[in-house]
Protein backbone atom coordinates (compact mmCIF):
# COMPACT_ATOMS: atom_id res chain seq x y z
CA UNK A 1 0.00 0.00 0.00
CA UNK A 2 2.85 2.55 1.37
CA UNK A 3 4.29 1.37 -2.10
CA UNK A 4 2.24 2.14 -4.53
CA UNK A 5 1.08 4.99 -2.77
CA UNK A 6 4.80 6.74 -2.60
CA UNK A 7 4.98 6.04 -6.48
CA UNK A 8 2.32 7.85 -7.14
CA UNK A 9 3.33 10.73 -5.00
CA UNK A 10 6.57 11.02 -6.65
CA UNK A 11 5.37 10.65 -9.65
CA UNK A 12 3.04 14.18 -9.10
CA UNK A 13 5.74 16.04 -8.20
CA UNK A 14 8.01 15.18 -10.63
CA UNK A 15 8.06 17.42 -13.70
CA UNK A 16 7.32 16.15 -16.95
CA UNK A 17 5.30 15.89 -20.09
CA UNK A 18 1.67 15.22 -19.71
CA UNK A 19 1.20 11.79 -21.24
CA UNK A 20 4.44 10.13 -18.95
CA UNK A 21 2.71 11.55 -15.97
CA UNK A 22 -0.11 9.66 -17.19
CA UNK A 23 1.76 6.77 -17.41
CA UNK A 24 3.45 6.46 -14.47
CA UNK A 25 0.32 7.38 -12.56
CA UNK A 26 -1.82 4.21 -14.59
CA UNK A 27 1.68 1.80 -14.50
CA UNK A 28 0.04 -0.89 -12.42
CA UNK A 29 -2.52 -1.28 -15.37
CA UNK A 30 -0.35 -0.21 -17.98
CA UNK A 31 2.56 -3.15 -16.82
CA UNK A 32 -0.14 -5.59 -16.99
CA UNK A 33 -2.13 -4.61 -19.99
CA UNK A 34 -0.47 -6.84 -22.53
CA UNK A 35 -0.27 -9.56 -20.71
CA UNK A 36 -4.00 -9.35 -20.14
CA UNK A 37 -4.80 -8.48 -23.95
CA UNK A 38 -2.63 -11.62 -25.58
CA UNK A 39 -4.29 -14.33 -22.83
CA UNK A 40 -7.78 -13.07 -23.30
CA UNK A 41 -7.27 -13.25 -26.97
CA UNK A 42 -5.62 -16.60 -26.03
CA UNK A 43 -8.32 -17.74 -23.92
CA UNK A 44 -11.93 -15.48 -25.02
CA UNK A 45 -11.66 -15.28 -28.51
CA UNK A 46 -11.38 -19.29 -28.96
CA UNK A 47 -14.15 -19.85 -26.52
CA UNK A 48 -16.96 -17.38 -28.31
CA UNK A 49 -15.62 -19.36 -31.67
CA UNK A 50 -16.09 -22.75 -30.58
CA UNK A 51 -19.49 -21.74 -28.41
CA UNK A 52 -20.69 -20.84 -32.11
CA UNK A 53 -18.72 -23.52 -33.88
CA UNK A 54 -20.30 -26.03 -31.42
CA UNK A 55 -23.96 -25.36 -32.27
CA UNK A 56 -23.19 -25.73 -36.21
CA UNK A 57 -22.62 -28.35 -38.97
CA UNK A 58 -19.65 -26.65 -40.58
CA UNK A 59 -19.18 -29.07 -43.73
CA UNK A 60 -15.16 -29.21 -45.23
CA UNK A 61 -16.37 -28.06 -48.51
CA UNK A 62 -16.01 -23.60 -47.61
CA UNK A 63 -18.76 -23.07 -49.68
CA UNK A 64 -21.83 -24.97 -48.22
CA UNK A 65 -23.10 -22.77 -45.81
CA UNK A 66 -22.85 -23.62 -41.99
CA UNK A 67 -26.04 -25.24 -40.60
CA UNK A 68 -27.38 -24.20 -37.11
CA UNK A 69 -27.80 -27.81 -35.48
CA UNK A 70 -28.21 -26.82 -32.04
CA UNK A 71 -27.11 -29.31 -29.14
CA UNK A 72 -27.10 -31.79 -32.47
CA UNK A 73 -23.00 -31.65 -31.69
CA UNK A 74 -23.09 -32.80 -27.85
CA UNK A 75 -26.17 -35.38 -28.47
CA UNK A 76 -23.65 -36.77 -30.74
CA UNK A 77 -21.45 -37.15 -27.88
CA UNK A 78 -23.29 -39.17 -26.34
CA UNK A 79 -23.44 -42.02 -28.84
CA UNK A 80 -19.87 -41.87 -30.46
CA UNK A 81 -18.36 -45.07 -29.49
CA UNK A 82 -15.08 -43.61 -30.85
CA UNK A 83 -15.14 -40.61 -28.09
CA UNK A 84 -15.87 -43.13 -24.91
CA UNK A 85 -13.25 -44.84 -25.96
CA UNK A 86 -10.59 -41.89 -26.50
CA UNK A 87 -11.79 -40.70 -22.72
CA UNK A 88 -11.49 -44.24 -21.50
CA UNK A 89 -8.47 -44.51 -22.93
CA UNK A 90 -7.17 -40.94 -21.63
CA UNK A 91 -8.34 -41.94 -17.93
CA UNK A 92 -6.74 -45.06 -17.92
CA UNK A 93 -3.14 -43.89 -19.08
CA UNK A 94 -3.43 -40.56 -16.72
CA UNK A 95 -4.23 -42.35 -13.62
CA UNK A 96 -1.75 -45.57 -14.06
CA UNK A 97 1.30 -43.09 -15.32
CA UNK A 98 1.07 -40.27 -13.12
CA UNK A 99 0.72 -42.91 -10.26
CA UNK A 100 3.55 -44.85 -11.31
CA UNK A 101 5.18 -41.86 -12.23
CA UNK A 102 4.88 -40.47 -8.79
CA UNK A 103 5.65 -43.57 -6.78
CA UNK A 104 9.14 -43.94 -8.52
CA UNK A 105 9.94 -40.40 -8.16
CA UNK A 106 9.05 -40.19 -4.44
CA UNK A 107 11.00 -43.97 -3.94
CA UNK A 108 13.97 -42.89 -5.83
CA UNK A 109 13.77 -38.95 -4.05
CA UNK A 110 13.87 -40.71 -0.54
CA UNK A 111 16.17 -43.14 -1.70
CA UNK A 112 18.65 -40.04 -2.63
CA UNK A 113 18.41 -37.94 0.21
CA UNK A 114 18.76 -41.27 2.72
CA UNK A 115 21.75 -42.74 1.12
CA UNK A 116 23.36 -41.26 -1.82
CA UNK A 117 23.26 -37.51 -0.85
CA UNK A 118 27.46 -37.10 -1.96
CA UNK A 119 26.87 -38.69 -5.48
CA UNK A 120 25.05 -35.27 -6.55
CA UNK A 121 26.20 -35.72 -10.40
CA UNK A 122 24.11 -38.97 -10.11
CA UNK A 123 20.78 -36.84 -9.63
CA UNK A 124 21.54 -34.73 -13.35
CA UNK A 125 22.05 -38.26 -15.06
CA UNK A 126 18.71 -39.26 -13.70
CA UNK A 127 17.13 -35.39 -15.20
CA UNK A 128 17.98 -36.25 -18.83
CA UNK A 129 14.83 -37.64 -19.77
CA UNK A 130 12.27 -34.87 -19.57
CA UNK A 131 14.78 -32.65 -20.87
CA UNK A 132 15.15 -34.10 -24.58
CA UNK A 133 12.41 -32.89 -26.96
CA UNK A 134 9.78 -35.38 -26.45
CA UNK A 135 9.49 -36.08 -30.31
CA UNK A 136 13.00 -37.63 -29.90
CA UNK A 137 12.19 -39.34 -26.56
CA UNK A 138 9.13 -40.81 -28.99
CA UNK A 139 11.12 -41.74 -31.96
CA UNK A 140 13.49 -43.29 -29.45
CA UNK A 141 11.21 -45.50 -27.90
CA UNK A 142 9.87 -46.29 -31.63
CA UNK A 143 13.18 -48.00 -32.25
CA UNK A 144 13.41 -49.62 -28.81
CA UNK A 145 10.30 -51.03 -29.57
CA UNK A 146 10.67 -52.01 -33.17
CA UNK A 147 9.35 -55.50 -33.34
CA UNK A 148 12.02 -57.12 -35.72
CA UNK A 149 15.10 -55.63 -34.98
CA UNK A 150 14.01 -53.63 -31.69
CA UNK A 151 16.10 -54.02 -28.47
CA UNK A 152 13.48 -54.85 -26.54
CA UNK A 153 12.56 -57.51 -28.34
CA UNK A 154 15.88 -59.10 -27.95
CA UNK A 155 15.96 -58.29 -24.76
CA UNK A 156 12.91 -61.26 -24.39
CA UNK A 157 15.09 -63.65 -26.93
CA UNK A 158 17.53 -63.51 -24.33
CA UNK A 159 15.25 -64.32 -21.65
CA UNK A 160 13.54 -66.97 -23.53
CA UNK A 161 10.62 -65.44 -23.57
CA UNK A 162 8.44 -65.30 -26.93
CA UNK A 163 8.68 -61.90 -28.76
CA UNK A 164 5.89 -59.07 -28.99
CA UNK A 165 4.37 -56.28 -32.08
CA UNK A 166 4.71 -53.97 -28.72
CA UNK A 167 3.23 -51.03 -30.19
CA UNK A 168 1.45 -52.83 -32.89
CA UNK A 169 -0.28 -54.97 -30.54
CA UNK A 170 -3.74 -54.16 -29.08
CA UNK A 171 -3.13 -55.57 -25.58
CA UNK A 172 0.39 -54.13 -25.22
CA UNK A 173 -0.05 -50.88 -26.77
CA UNK A 174 -1.18 -48.76 -24.12
CA UNK A 175 1.40 -50.22 -21.78
CA UNK A 176 4.11 -49.46 -24.06
CA UNK A 177 2.93 -45.57 -24.18
CA UNK A 178 2.71 -46.30 -20.25
CA UNK A 179 6.17 -47.01 -19.88
CA UNK A 180 7.88 -44.67 -22.38
CA UNK A 181 5.55 -41.57 -20.62
CA UNK A 182 6.92 -42.81 -17.29
CA UNK A 183 10.68 -42.96 -18.62
CA UNK A 184 10.16 -39.75 -19.51
CA UNK A 185 8.45 -37.71 -16.82
CA UNK A 186 9.14 -39.64 -13.45
CA UNK A 187 12.17 -37.70 -13.33
CA UNK A 188 10.07 -34.50 -12.99
CA UNK A 189 8.61 -36.02 -10.01
CA UNK A 190 12.06 -37.45 -8.35
CA UNK A 191 12.76 -33.31 -8.71
CA UNK A 192 10.11 -31.84 -6.84
CA UNK A 193 10.28 -34.32 -4.25
CA UNK A 194 14.05 -34.07 -3.66
CA UNK A 195 13.50 -30.55 -3.42
CA UNK A 196 10.46 -30.79 -1.16
CA UNK A 197 12.45 -33.11 1.30
CA UNK A 198 15.28 -30.86 1.44
CA UNK A 199 13.14 -27.93 3.14
CA UNK A 200 11.72 -30.49 5.70
CA UNK A 201 12.92 -28.86 9.54
CA UNK A 202 14.82 -31.29 11.54
CA UNK A 203 13.41 -30.56 14.43
CA UNK A 204 10.51 -32.48 14.60
CA UNK A 205 12.72 -35.89 13.07
CA UNK A 206 14.68 -35.32 16.29
CA UNK A 207 11.76 -35.59 18.90
CA UNK A 208 10.21 -38.57 17.28
CA UNK A 209 13.66 -39.91 17.45
CA UNK A 210 13.89 -39.47 21.07
CA UNK A 211 10.38 -40.66 21.01
CA UNK A 212 11.50 -43.76 19.07
CA UNK A 213 9.61 -43.33 16.58
CA UNK A 214 9.77 -46.56 13.78
CA UNK A 215 11.08 -45.44 10.49
CA UNK A 216 8.24 -45.97 8.69
CA UNK A 217 5.96 -44.07 11.36
CA UNK A 218 8.11 -40.87 10.74
CA UNK A 219 7.95 -41.17 6.93
CA UNK A 220 3.78 -41.37 7.65
CA UNK A 221 3.36 -39.20 10.14
CA UNK A 222 5.98 -36.51 9.02
CA UNK A 223 7.34 -36.95 6.19
CA UNK A 224 4.41 -37.23 4.09
CA UNK A 225 2.75 -34.82 5.70
CA UNK A 226 4.92 -31.79 5.29
CA UNK A 227 5.17 -32.77 1.72
CA UNK A 228 2.13 -32.13 1.02
CA UNK A 229 2.07 -29.21 -0.77
CA UNK A 230 4.43 -30.23 -3.34
CA UNK A 231 2.65 -33.58 -3.78
CA UNK A 232 -0.22 -31.87 -4.85
CA UNK A 233 1.16 -29.47 -6.87
CA UNK A 234 3.71 -32.27 -8.49
CA UNK A 235 0.02 -34.29 -9.20
CA UNK A 236 -1.26 -31.62 -10.86
CA UNK A 237 1.02 -31.07 -13.41
CA UNK A 238 1.72 -33.93 -14.20
CA UNK A 239 -2.49 -34.74 -14.35
CA UNK A 240 -2.39 -31.35 -16.69
CA UNK A 241 -0.03 -32.70 -19.09
CA UNK A 242 -0.94 -36.25 -18.93
CA UNK A 243 -4.77 -35.72 -19.69
CA UNK A 244 -3.54 -33.58 -23.36
CA UNK A 245 -1.07 -36.61 -24.11
CA UNK A 246 -0.51 -36.25 -27.82
CA UNK A 247 3.33 -36.49 -29.07
CA UNK A 248 3.70 -39.81 -27.86
CA UNK A 249 0.69 -41.89 -29.52
CA UNK A 250 1.34 -39.68 -32.94
CA UNK A 251 4.28 -41.36 -32.71
CA UNK A 252 4.27 -44.15 -31.85
CA UNK A 253 0.82 -45.62 -32.68
CA UNK A 254 -1.28 -42.96 -33.96
CA UNK A 255 -3.67 -43.90 -31.68
CA UNK A 256 -3.83 -47.61 -33.21
CA UNK A 257 -3.93 -50.32 -32.94
CA UNK A 258 -7.97 -50.52 -33.05
CA UNK A 259 -8.37 -47.11 -31.06
CA UNK A 260 -6.26 -49.21 -28.36
CA UNK A 261 -4.16 -46.06 -27.50
CA UNK A 262 -6.44 -43.02 -29.06
CA UNK A 263 -6.48 -40.32 -26.49
CA UNK A 264 -8.57 -37.04 -26.42
CA UNK A 265 -6.21 -34.93 -27.94
CA UNK A 266 -5.78 -36.90 -31.01
CA UNK A 267 -9.21 -37.50 -31.59
CA UNK A 268 -9.92 -33.93 -31.66
CA UNK A 269 -6.86 -33.52 -33.77
CA UNK A 270 -8.72 -36.23 -35.86
CA UNK A 271 -11.79 -35.32 -36.10
CA UNK A 272 -10.65 -30.98 -36.48
CA UNK A 273 -8.17 -32.01 -39.39
CA UNK A 274 -8.75 -35.17 -40.93
CA UNK A 275 -12.38 -35.46 -40.97
CA UNK A 276 -12.68 -31.76 -41.15
CA UNK A 277 -15.63 -32.01 -38.88
CA UNK A 278 -15.10 -28.46 -37.15
CA UNK A 279 -18.41 -28.04 -35.36
CA UNK A 280 -17.76 -31.56 -33.49
CA UNK A 281 -14.57 -31.19 -33.11
CA UNK A 282 -15.23 -27.64 -31.17
CA UNK A 283 -18.32 -29.60 -29.36
CA UNK A 284 -15.83 -32.10 -28.03
CA UNK A 285 -12.79 -29.20 -27.18
CA UNK A 286 -15.72 -27.23 -24.90
CA UNK A 287 -16.71 -29.97 -22.92
CA UNK A 288 -12.78 -30.83 -22.34
CA UNK A 289 -11.97 -27.43 -21.29
CA UNK A 290 -15.07 -26.93 -19.45
CA UNK A 291 -14.10 -29.96 -17.43
CA UNK A 292 -9.95 -29.79 -17.24
CA UNK A 293 -10.03 -25.99 -16.47
CA UNK A 294 -13.02 -26.55 -13.62
CA UNK A 295 -10.79 -29.53 -11.94
CA UNK A 296 -7.37 -27.59 -12.02
CA UNK A 297 -9.20 -24.13 -10.67
CA UNK A 298 -10.88 -26.20 -7.75
CA UNK A 299 -6.92 -27.52 -7.49
CA UNK A 300 -5.42 -24.33 -7.54
CA UNK A 301 -8.40 -22.50 -5.20
CA UNK A 302 -7.71 -25.48 -2.99
CA UNK A 303 -4.49 -25.34 -2.60
CA UNK A 304 -4.34 -21.54 -2.48
CA UNK A 305 -1.59 -21.10 -4.97
CA UNK A 306 -2.45 -17.69 -6.39
CA UNK A 307 -2.14 -16.11 -3.21
CA UNK B 1 24.15 -52.08 -0.72
CA UNK B 2 20.87 -53.25 -2.09
CA UNK B 3 20.31 -49.48 -2.56
CA UNK B 4 23.24 -48.50 -4.48
CA UNK B 5 22.17 -51.75 -7.21
CA UNK B 6 18.56 -50.35 -7.38
CA UNK B 7 20.55 -47.40 -8.33
CA UNK B 8 22.56 -48.96 -10.95
CA UNK B 9 19.61 -50.38 -12.37
CA UNK B 10 17.66 -47.15 -12.80
CA UNK B 11 20.71 -45.25 -13.79
CA UNK B 12 21.03 -47.91 -16.77
CA UNK B 13 17.28 -47.35 -17.63
CA UNK B 14 17.72 -43.83 -18.00
CA UNK B 15 20.73 -43.83 -19.87
CA UNK B 16 20.55 -46.41 -22.43
CA UNK B 17 17.09 -45.22 -24.62
CA UNK B 18 19.33 -42.54 -25.33
CA UNK B 19 22.73 -44.16 -25.84
CA UNK B 20 20.81 -46.46 -28.23
CA UNK B 21 19.28 -43.44 -30.23
CA UNK B 22 23.19 -41.65 -30.33
CA UNK B 23 24.37 -44.86 -31.19
CA UNK B 24 22.12 -45.69 -34.54
CA UNK B 25 22.85 -42.09 -35.43
CA UNK B 26 26.31 -44.00 -36.58
CA UNK B 27 25.34 -46.98 -37.26
CA UNK B 28 25.23 -48.17 -41.26
CA UNK B 29 21.49 -49.13 -42.14
CA UNK B 30 22.57 -53.09 -42.71
CA UNK B 31 23.61 -52.26 -38.89
CA UNK B 32 20.61 -50.76 -37.49
CA UNK B 33 18.52 -53.46 -39.21
CA UNK B 34 20.54 -56.30 -37.92
CA UNK B 35 19.23 -59.26 -35.81
CA UNK B 36 20.09 -59.47 -33.32
CA UNK B 37 21.26 -56.02 -32.79
CA UNK B 38 24.77 -54.52 -32.95
CA UNK B 39 26.13 -53.59 -29.85
CA UNK B 40 29.56 -52.34 -30.50
CA UNK B 41 30.81 -53.85 -33.39
CA UNK B 42 30.04 -51.69 -35.86
CA UNK B 43 31.75 -49.11 -38.17
CA UNK B 44 30.59 -45.49 -37.56
CA UNK B 45 29.02 -43.35 -40.46
CA UNK B 46 28.31 -39.73 -40.63
CA UNK B 47 26.19 -40.61 -43.40
CA UNK B 48 23.13 -39.96 -41.66
CA UNK B 49 23.94 -36.46 -40.55
CA UNK B 50 25.22 -35.33 -44.24
CA UNK B 51 21.68 -37.15 -45.08
CA UNK B 52 20.17 -35.11 -42.41
CA UNK B 53 21.66 -31.83 -43.23
CA UNK B 54 22.50 -31.90 -46.69
CA UNK B 55 20.13 -34.40 -48.36
CA UNK B 56 17.44 -33.00 -46.03
CA UNK B 57 16.23 -29.47 -45.37
CA UNK B 58 16.84 -30.10 -41.58
CA UNK B 59 18.72 -26.66 -41.36
CA UNK B 60 15.94 -25.12 -42.31
CA UNK B 61 14.16 -26.52 -39.72
CA UNK B 62 16.43 -26.19 -37.13
CA UNK B 63 16.56 -22.68 -38.11
CA UNK B 64 13.30 -22.51 -37.92
CA UNK B 65 12.62 -23.69 -33.73
CA UNK B 66 15.90 -21.74 -33.11
CA UNK B 67 14.31 -18.43 -34.42
CA UNK B 68 11.09 -18.84 -33.53
CA UNK B 69 12.25 -20.24 -30.01
CA UNK B 70 14.34 -17.01 -29.48
CA UNK B 71 11.29 -14.37 -30.69
CA UNK B 72 8.55 -16.05 -28.23
CA UNK B 73 11.28 -15.62 -25.30
CA UNK B 74 11.74 -12.08 -26.05
CA UNK B 75 8.46 -11.44 -26.24
CA UNK B 76 7.02 -13.14 -23.48
CA UNK B 77 9.63 -11.98 -21.44
CA UNK B 78 8.85 -8.30 -22.06
CA UNK B 79 5.27 -9.10 -21.68
CA UNK B 80 5.81 -11.45 -18.73
CA UNK B 81 8.27 -9.49 -16.61
CA UNK B 82 6.10 -6.51 -16.36
CA UNK B 83 3.17 -8.29 -15.36
CA UNK B 84 4.81 -10.46 -13.27
CA UNK B 85 6.38 -6.80 -11.62
CA UNK B 86 3.18 -5.47 -11.41
CA UNK B 87 1.20 -8.58 -9.44
CA UNK B 88 4.08 -8.52 -6.86
CA UNK B 89 4.23 -4.91 -5.87
CA UNK B 90 1.23 -3.30 -6.73
CA UNK B 91 -1.51 -3.14 -4.70
CA UNK B 92 -4.99 -3.50 -6.63
CA UNK B 93 -8.69 -2.77 -5.37
CA UNK B 94 -10.51 -5.21 -3.88
CA UNK B 95 -9.79 -9.48 -5.03
CA UNK B 96 -8.53 -8.01 -8.69
CA UNK B 97 -5.16 -9.01 -7.72
CA UNK B 98 -5.64 -12.28 -6.38
CA UNK B 99 -8.40 -12.85 -8.94
CA UNK B 100 -6.02 -11.82 -12.17
CA UNK B 101 -3.35 -13.91 -10.81
CA UNK B 102 -5.70 -16.86 -10.50
CA UNK B 103 -6.64 -16.72 -14.17
CA UNK B 104 -3.31 -16.09 -15.23
CA UNK B 105 -2.30 -19.38 -13.59
CA UNK B 106 -5.54 -21.00 -14.44
CA UNK B 107 -4.92 -20.06 -18.21
CA UNK B 108 -1.44 -22.29 -18.00
CA UNK B 109 -3.96 -25.73 -17.75
CA UNK B 110 -5.81 -25.44 -20.89
CA UNK B 111 -5.22 -28.53 -23.20
CA UNK B 112 -3.18 -26.66 -26.40
CA UNK B 113 -5.70 -28.71 -28.78
CA UNK B 114 -8.56 -27.29 -27.24
CA UNK B 115 -7.34 -23.60 -28.64
CA UNK B 116 -5.57 -24.58 -31.72
CA UNK B 117 -9.00 -25.50 -33.98
CA UNK B 118 -10.11 -21.46 -33.54
CA UNK B 119 -6.45 -20.41 -33.59
CA UNK B 120 -5.89 -22.47 -36.80
CA UNK B 121 -8.92 -20.21 -38.48
CA UNK B 122 -7.72 -16.93 -37.07
CA UNK B 123 -4.51 -17.49 -38.77
CA UNK B 124 -5.92 -18.86 -41.48
CA UNK B 125 -8.07 -15.89 -41.83
CA UNK B 126 -4.93 -13.07 -41.93
CA UNK B 127 -3.07 -15.57 -44.23
CA UNK B 128 -0.79 -16.43 -41.65
CA UNK B 129 -0.34 -20.50 -41.88
CA UNK B 130 2.88 -21.85 -42.57
CA UNK B 131 4.68 -18.65 -41.04
CA UNK B 132 7.17 -18.54 -38.51
CA UNK B 133 5.01 -15.62 -37.29
CA UNK B 134 1.87 -17.70 -36.54
CA UNK B 135 3.78 -20.03 -34.65
CA UNK B 136 5.77 -17.05 -32.39
CA UNK B 137 1.97 -15.39 -31.94
CA UNK B 138 0.39 -19.15 -30.51
CA UNK B 139 4.19 -20.18 -28.26
CA UNK B 140 4.16 -16.31 -26.85
CA UNK B 141 0.15 -17.04 -25.34
CA UNK B 142 1.24 -20.09 -24.09
CA UNK B 143 4.42 -19.46 -22.33
CA UNK B 144 2.99 -15.53 -21.12
CA UNK B 145 1.18 -17.67 -17.92
CA UNK B 146 4.28 -19.16 -17.40
CA UNK B 147 6.87 -15.94 -17.70
CA UNK B 148 4.35 -14.12 -15.65
CA UNK B 149 4.48 -16.66 -12.73
CA UNK B 150 8.33 -17.15 -12.54
CA UNK B 151 8.99 -13.29 -12.53
CA UNK B 152 6.04 -12.65 -10.07
CA UNK B 153 7.67 -14.71 -7.55
CA UNK B 154 11.28 -13.69 -8.63
CA UNK B 155 9.81 -10.29 -7.76
CA UNK B 156 7.92 -11.35 -4.00
CA UNK B 157 11.60 -12.08 -3.64
CA UNK B 158 13.26 -9.11 -4.28
CA UNK B 159 13.63 -6.06 -1.04
CA UNK B 160 11.01 -3.36 -2.10
CA UNK B 161 13.46 -1.19 -0.06
CA UNK B 162 15.85 -0.44 -3.17
CA UNK B 163 12.92 0.49 -5.34
CA UNK B 164 11.66 2.83 -2.70
CA UNK B 165 14.62 4.47 -2.00
CA UNK B 166 15.38 5.08 -5.52
CA UNK B 167 11.73 6.63 -5.73
CA UNK B 168 12.65 9.07 -2.40
CA UNK B 169 15.45 9.99 -4.25
CA UNK B 170 12.95 11.52 -6.75
CA UNK B 171 13.11 8.43 -9.52
CA UNK B 172 9.61 7.39 -11.09
CA UNK B 173 8.23 3.93 -10.35
CA UNK B 174 9.09 3.31 -13.90
CA UNK B 175 12.53 4.34 -13.69
CA UNK B 176 13.20 2.12 -9.94
CA UNK B 177 11.60 -0.63 -12.18
CA UNK B 178 13.84 -0.08 -14.94
CA UNK B 179 17.05 0.78 -13.19
CA UNK B 180 16.70 -1.06 -9.85
CA UNK B 181 14.38 -4.11 -9.91
CA UNK B 182 15.13 -5.21 -13.36
CA UNK B 183 19.33 -5.83 -13.00
CA UNK B 184 18.54 -7.71 -9.23
CA UNK B 185 16.56 -9.69 -10.69
CA UNK B 186 18.94 -10.70 -13.61
CA UNK B 187 19.79 -14.63 -12.80
CA UNK B 188 15.53 -14.80 -12.80
CA UNK B 189 15.41 -13.28 -16.04
CA UNK B 190 17.94 -15.72 -17.31
CA UNK B 191 16.42 -18.87 -15.69
CA UNK B 192 12.96 -18.20 -16.64
CA UNK B 193 14.46 -17.28 -20.81
CA UNK B 194 15.97 -20.64 -20.97
CA UNK B 195 12.78 -21.95 -19.53
CA UNK B 196 10.83 -20.10 -22.41
CA UNK B 197 13.59 -21.17 -25.01
CA UNK B 198 13.33 -24.83 -23.68
CA UNK B 199 9.63 -24.97 -23.61
CA UNK B 200 9.50 -23.56 -27.27
CA UNK B 201 11.83 -25.60 -28.58
CA UNK B 202 10.61 -29.11 -27.65
CA UNK B 203 6.93 -28.18 -28.77
CA UNK B 204 4.78 -29.75 -31.23
CA UNK B 205 1.07 -29.97 -31.60
CA UNK B 206 0.89 -26.49 -32.13
CA UNK B 207 3.80 -26.27 -34.54
CA UNK B 208 2.33 -29.65 -36.50
CA UNK B 209 -1.01 -27.79 -37.41
CA UNK B 210 0.12 -24.49 -38.13
CA UNK B 211 3.14 -25.26 -40.27
CA UNK B 212 2.91 -27.50 -43.19
CA UNK B 213 5.73 -25.84 -45.60
CA UNK B 214 8.91 -27.15 -45.87
CA UNK B 215 10.18 -23.64 -45.23
CA UNK B 216 8.07 -22.65 -41.68
CA UNK B 217 8.34 -26.24 -40.42
CA UNK B 218 10.27 -26.68 -36.75
CA UNK B 219 12.81 -29.08 -36.15
CA UNK B 220 10.31 -31.31 -34.09
CA UNK B 221 7.43 -31.57 -36.73
CA UNK B 222 10.36 -32.49 -39.60
CA UNK B 223 11.58 -34.88 -37.85
CA UNK B 224 8.16 -36.42 -37.45
CA UNK B 225 7.68 -35.87 -41.31
CA UNK B 226 10.47 -38.50 -41.57
CA UNK B 227 8.45 -41.46 -39.46
CA UNK B 228 6.03 -42.46 -42.38
CA UNK B 229 3.49 -45.15 -42.81
CA UNK B 230 5.71 -47.71 -44.91
CA UNK B 231 9.09 -46.62 -44.23
CA UNK B 232 10.93 -44.73 -41.41
CA UNK B 233 14.45 -43.25 -41.98
CA UNK B 234 15.75 -44.48 -38.50
CA UNK B 235 19.24 -43.62 -39.25
CA UNK B 236 18.41 -40.13 -40.11
CA UNK B 237 15.44 -39.19 -37.48
CA UNK B 238 18.16 -40.94 -34.98
CA UNK B 239 20.76 -38.48 -36.31
CA UNK B 240 18.23 -35.30 -35.71
CA UNK B 241 16.54 -36.57 -32.99
CA UNK B 242 19.84 -36.29 -30.94
CA UNK B 243 21.16 -33.77 -32.11
CA UNK B 244 17.91 -31.43 -31.10
CA UNK B 245 18.30 -32.89 -28.08
CA UNK B 246 21.61 -31.45 -27.18
CA UNK B 247 21.42 -27.88 -26.70
CA UNK B 248 18.61 -28.60 -24.35
CA UNK B 249 20.52 -31.08 -22.30
CA UNK B 250 23.05 -28.01 -21.98
CA UNK B 251 20.71 -25.79 -21.45
CA UNK B 252 18.92 -27.25 -19.12
CA UNK B 253 22.46 -28.13 -17.03
CA UNK B 254 23.16 -24.53 -17.24
CA UNK B 255 20.29 -23.53 -14.95
CA UNK B 256 19.58 -26.83 -13.14
CA UNK B 257 19.28 -25.38 -9.93
CA UNK B 258 16.41 -23.46 -11.23
CA UNK B 259 14.97 -26.43 -12.66
CA UNK B 260 12.70 -26.90 -9.90
CA UNK B 261 11.19 -24.14 -9.24
CA UNK B 262 10.48 -23.11 -12.76
CA UNK B 263 8.94 -26.28 -13.75
CA UNK B 264 6.50 -25.54 -10.90
CA UNK B 265 5.92 -22.55 -11.86
CA UNK B 266 7.28 -20.99 -9.37
CA UNK B 267 4.77 -21.99 -6.65
CA UNK B 268 7.40 -24.88 -4.77
CA UNK B 269 9.83 -22.61 -3.03
CA UNK B 270 12.62 -24.71 -3.89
Amino acid sequence: MVRSESGTLTAQLRPGGGLERWAERHLRILMLAPTLLILAGLTLFPTVYMLTAALQKVSPDPSVPREFVGLGNFARMLTDPELHLAVRNTVVFTSVAVTLEFLLGLGLALLFDKYIRRLNFLKTILLVPMMIPPIAVALTWKLIYQPQFGVLNELMYRLGLPAQAWAGDVNLAMATIIAADVWEWTPFIFLLMLAGLASLPSEPYEAAQVDGASAWRQFWDLTIPFLKPVIAIALLLRIMDALRLFDLVFILTVGGPAGATETLSLYIFKVAFTFVDIGYAAAISLVVLFVTVGFSTWFIKRLRLAD
Amino acid sequence: MLAYLGMAFVLFITIFPVYWLAQNSFKLDIDIFAVPPVWFDFSPTLKHYEAAFIGQPFLTYAFNSLAIAMATTIVSLIFGTMAGYALARFEYPGQWRYQISFWILSTRMMPPIVTIIPLFIFFNFFNLLNTRLAVVVAYTAFNLPFVTWMMKSYFQDLPPELEEAAMVDGDTRWGAFLRIALPLARPGIAATAIFSLILAWNEFLLALILTQTERSMTLPVGISGRVTQYTTHWGEISAAGFLASIPIIIFALIVQKHLVRGLSLGAVKG
